[in-house]
């Protein structure tokens, strides 16, 4: 039964964070909605070995964790060169590229 | 076989990328030549490395790391296009006063991603090459600091890029819970079991995470606007070298539905509508375009739809040949737009390129035959690449999609041959500022010139290549 609930509760967070991203028009909230995605599947990830008792689940969450620390280090470096350019981290502004 | 004689050719291009970067910030021992230099002799280093494990059916680290001729072939393909574009980097990097140990180091830190994405058959693997691809595509298609449109470009494809790797894993955790495993070979067959859904949703959210790496339709929005505004030698290497790896593992895991007879419809379905929404949309979309690298991001698309046809039909090898060739075709047509460019500024707006083919012969004429092996032209490597795959699709009674497929080339000829026309039939409105002193350019021009002729003309050579790769999936 914890197994389905933690899934469950995985896939509700992944859904809010898909919505999410949709919605907001922020650099920065869109990719906090992208940490909250991926933080859906390590929950997935930790249920899942919590119930089949498997250690290589667990494993995956940590290499799961560093590559959002790197894509974290990446783009929020990204994020802060738009705002030093344009003073704006709207994406409406980002309207450079059209065709 | 020893782990790290299979690991070498990953270690070279780490090994040069980080010596790269050392050499970026001495004050005199950086200079740009040496940094070029040295990110070729990585290059070639490990494609040597690569070349003796060839027929040796490697595995290493428990099977996790996997060198069949088929990675390895790849792994030709990629190191190809990392020293392509270094050559074209070279004097674009001054011309825009970019900085220059990032691009190289960079440049083969992607490479090195896009290595690891094809070498291994689980899926975790892969989705760590793609992070060590993606990370360092981010970073360099937003290179050009003193442009807002590289900024802008490198601001899409990371939030599009992180989105798209969200979907990957959370599609892992679904279907390692269905599963209970990560290899390919065991994910795309159908449900026996009652978790059937779930085991679906998870294919569906990996699937569609990688074809956002090879930007199909409805995937493909971000691939325009990263291609225009990410500097043009960065935008040769994203032209075909990701869109290779991303193809290699979505055949990866459509193999055992050629090889067991077992079809999972349900994915055949799905691709074949997203294989012509692909081909129409990328054709169409590129005719109302009237900046050439939006124009050749389309073509793109459309090639990657095309491709998605030989993926459906089961014909590794015909995927194969189209990558082999649509690399070179693409890499060689932004090398003529960087050829074309002047210093601290490129053409890009069709209408500027009013008489550039007279002007500069050479450049023009390289660049014509390259457009017309897009549009599928014999005696070019694009008409063959498109004979096999179409030919293939009707033998494997996909008779629809390779109609469709025939159609929409019809169109692009239309596209492509209109630039052939502004370049050659119309006068030049004022004095070109083409930088011609760029030796290591021409010589990737000439470069993809002969492998084009090379393929359609004699592709026996590669053909045979292509077999051995093939029969080791």
């Amino acid at each position: 039964m914890t197994t389905v609930a933690v899934v469950g509760l995985s896939i509700v967070l992944f859904v809010l964070g898909t919505i999410a991203f949709i919605v907001k028009r922020d650099l920065l909230t869109q990719f906090m909605a992208v940490e909250i995605m991926l933080n859906a599947a390590n929950l997935a990830f930790l249920g899942l070995a919590r119930g089949s008792g498997r250690l290589d689940a667990q494993v995956i969450v940590f290499f799961v964790m560093t590559v959002a620390a790197a894509e974290a280090a990446v783009g929020l470096a990204i994020v802060l060169h738009i705002y030093r350019r344009k003073k704006s981290i709207k994406t409406e502004d980002l309207d450079r590229l059209r065709g | 076989m020893n782990g790290f004689a299979a690991l070498a050719p990953l270690l070279f291009l780490v090994g040069g990328a980080i010596l790269v970067l050392l050499l970026g910030t001495r004050r005199n021992g950086g200079t740009n030549s040496v940094q070029a230099a040295v990110s070729i002799a990585a290059i070639a280093a490990a494609g040597f490395s690569a070349a003796r494990l060839w027929g040796r059916a490697v595995r290493a680290f428990g099977g996790q790391l996997r060198f069949d001729e088929a990675a390895l072939f790849m792994t030709f393909l990629f190191l190809l296009a990392a020293a392509m574009a270094v050559l074209l980097g070279m004097r674009y990097l001054v011309r825009h006063a970019m900085p220059r140990g990032e691009y190289y180091g960079l440049l083969l830190l992607a490479a090195c991603g896009l290595v690891i994405m094809t070498a291994t058959i689980n899926l975790l693997i892969v989705f760590l090459g793609l992070e060590v691809f993606s990370v360092s595509a981010y970073a360099l298609s937003g290179l050009n600091r003193r442009d807002d449109r590289s900024a802008e470009a490198a601001a899409k494809y990371f939030l599009i890029g992180s989105f798209a790797s969200a979907f990957v894993i959370f599609g892992l955790a679904l279907l390692f819970g269905t599963r209970g495993s990560l290899d390919v070979h065991q994910l795309a067959l159908p449900e026996t079991g009652g978790s059937s859904a779930l085991a679906l949703t998870g294919l569906a959210l990996v699937v569609s995470g990688l074809a956002f790496k090879i930007a199909l339709v409805p995937f493909h929005m971000y691939q325009p606007d990263v291609y225009e505004g990410a500097p043009t030698p960065v935008a040769a290497f994203f032209a075909a070298a990701p869109k290779a790896a991303g193809f290699l593992v979505l055949l990866r895991i459509l193999v055992p539905h050629f090889q067991t007879g077992i079809r999972n419809e349900a994915i055949i379905e799905f691709l074949s509508a997203v294989a012509v929404a692909t081909m129409i949309l990328g054709n169409f979309a590129a005719l109302r375009q009237r900046n050439l690298k939006r124009i050749l991001a389309y073509s793109s698309i459309a090639h990657a739809g095309y491709m998605l046809i030989a993926v459906i039909s089961g014909d590794p090898a015909g995927l194969l040949f189209y990558l082999a060739n649509y690399l070179f075709m693409g890499v060689g047509a932004f090398a003529a737009v960087i050829a074309l460019g002047g210093p601290g500024r490129e053409i890009l707006d069709l209408d500027e390129f009013a008489g550039v083919g007279r002007r500069y012969p050479w450049i023009g004429g390289i660049f014509t035959v390259l457009l017309l092996s897009m549009a599928g032209f014999p005696p070019t490597g694009g008409f063959l690449a498109k004979f096999y795959v179409f030919s293939t699709a009707v033998r494997a009674g996909h008779l629809g999609l390779a109609i469709v497929g025939v159609l929409t080339s019809l169109v692009s000829v239309y596209y492509y041959l209109r630039i052939v026309r502004i370049m050659f039939m119309k006068e030049p409105e004022r004095e070109l500022d083409v930088d011609t002193e760029n030796p290591a350019v021409y010589l990737v021009l000439f470069l993809c010139l002969y492998a084009v002729l090379q393929l359609g003309l004699f592709p026996g050579n590669i053909i045979t290549l292509i077999r051995q790769a093939t029969a080791s999936l």
